[in-house]
């Protein structure tokens, strides 16, 4: 499923040549840019990736009125344009295409990049049709994300001129993460996460609403969720914790018995089988959050040690970090193992992980740290 | 063949550089890594220093290391790097 369209401007978003048009700009491609709207209306998110100097981006986004989330001007190879591009919003090579009227281009972004999606812009007016442009499932946050993106990139372009930590930025900007207990209403996003994370998850692949529902009504789980916003704008909920206490059962368990396919930890001990937050909220202290309230109320609770569940993969050595952040460590040492999920684990006694002063964490519903 | 003290230099300079504190190109070897104190990294800025490392010396450290134990301070992750390096 295709995340991210980068599009080319000479010919391509604008009906003629930026640099050779004078006095009168060329007037932006209609059909193109209808095309592009519609994908937006579907959470996909636009960059641009051309040969012009940075005024040409500035004048196509004036032009369209399209919330960009990254644009790349110069004269280098449009496949490391391409790879800024995918390095900056945290996706996958393969959840972005390419649009450019020059064949040239196109095969150089084919030949460096073979994941990319490569189109002409013929090709990219059908795009709407195509299944790869019909994301699965679509939520508020999803409807907004280009905007959220747009605010993404004016951020990262003021974090860059700041100079001092992370985490002055981040007071700075005036971030709040707020962590509560999830309920019913958060669970199609929670699903929406695990279908289009790929850095962020512990999990190998999509978790069923079902699923979640039947977590959500046992005693046993805890399913705790992170929203995020700054002065730049609310990203709203970006990220989820699931934890197996390991304590009895009660109400609805057995449905949630039955959901569950992860051998039960030790007494004393909580299980994470899925940690799961969005790309878009990187390096904005929110896993720090996360992790460091899962520990406060686990061991409030009384356990002894916190135990995560994460399918090792080259692409999730992000959450790894964090996870190594907040003290968690695989049970061997040396080289990821195979397919199957390693075991981090951290002991609750003595100093915890500190609740950084940006979140505010409510605990679990009817009364439980 | 480059020696400890250069990977060090080295990895200074991308620290001052991926977090914009020029102060971290003069840290010394016991600066935490992650975390809030010393240079701070986040899964971030992190992921930023890992991939650098990589194209400049050749080593895939978040392949290598299951735990990121070597990512604990300046001179855990110089140390780490020059006992894996290529050639």
């Amino acid at each position: 499923v295709i995340k991210c369209v980068v599009w080319d401007i000479d010919n391509t978003l604008l009906t003629g040549t930026y640099l050779e048009s004078g006095e009168q700009l060329p007037a932006p491609d209609a059909g193109l840019v209808e095309v592009a709207r519609e994908l937006d209306r579907r959470g996909i998110v636009h960059a641009l990736a051309s040969k012009n100097p940075p005024e040409a981006a500035a004048y196509v986004a004036r032009v369209t009125q399209l919330p960009f989330a990254a644009a790349e001007c110069g004269w280098g190879r449009k496949s490391e344009a391409v790879t800024r591009i995918i390095d900056g919003l945290g996706i996958g090579a393969d959840t972005v295409a390419f649009v450019d009227d020059d064949l040239m281009e196109r095969a150089e972004v084919a030949a460096g990049l073979p994941g990319v999606l490569v189109l002409s812009p013929e090709d990219a007016a059908e795009a709407p049709d195509w299944p790869d442009f019909r994301p699965a499932v679509l939520t508020d946050e999803g409807r907004r994300r280009g905007r959220l993106y747009a605010q993404r990139r004016l951020r990262q372009e003021e974090a860059r001129a700041f100079g001092g930590s992370r985490d002055d930025f981040l007071r700075q900007a005036g971030t709040r993460v707020q962590i509560r207990p999830a309920v019913a209403a958060d669970l199609p996003r929670l699903h929406e996460l695990s279908v289009r994370t790929h850095q962020f998850t512990t999990a190998g692949g999509p978790v069923s609403e079902a699923g979640l529902a039947a977590w959500l009504s046992s005693g046993r789980y805890r399913l705790i969720t992170a929203r995020l916003s700054d002065r730049f704008g609310d990203d709203g909920l970006v990220g989820g914790v699931l934890a197996d206490t390991g304590e009895p059962d009660t109400g609805e368990g057995t449905a949630a018995a039955a959901a569950g396919s992860w051998p039960a930890g030790p007494a004393g001990s909580w299980t994470v089988p899925l940690l799961v937050m969005s790309c878009r909220a990187m390096g904005r202290g929110v896993l720090d959050a996360l992790l460091a309230a899962l520990c406060q109320q686990a061991a409030a609770a009384g356990a002894t040690q916190l135990r995560v569940r994460c399918r090792v993969t080259p692409r999730n050595v992000p959450l790894r970090l964090a996870l190594a952040a907040a003290g968690l460590r695989a049970a061997a040492a040396g080289r990821p193992a195979g397919a199957e999920p390693v075991l981090f684990t951290r002991s609750l006694s003595g100093v915890l992980p500190a609740i950084p002063d940006w979140a505010d964490v409510t605990g679990a519903a009817g009364g439980r740290p | 063949v480059t020696g400890e003290d250069e990977i060090l230099a080295g990895l200074r300079d991308m620290l001052a550089g991926i977090t914009g504190r020029p102060g971290l190109a003069a840290a010394p070897p016991p600066t935490a890594l992650l975390g809030p104190d010393g240079a701070g990294l986040d899964s971030l800025t992190g992921t930023l220093l890992l991939t650098e490392v990589q194209h400049r010396f050749g080593v895939d450290v978040a392949a290598e290391d299951l735990s990121l134990d070597s990512l604990a301070t300046l001179g855990t992750l110089a140390a780490f790097i020059a006992a894996r390096l290529p050639g």
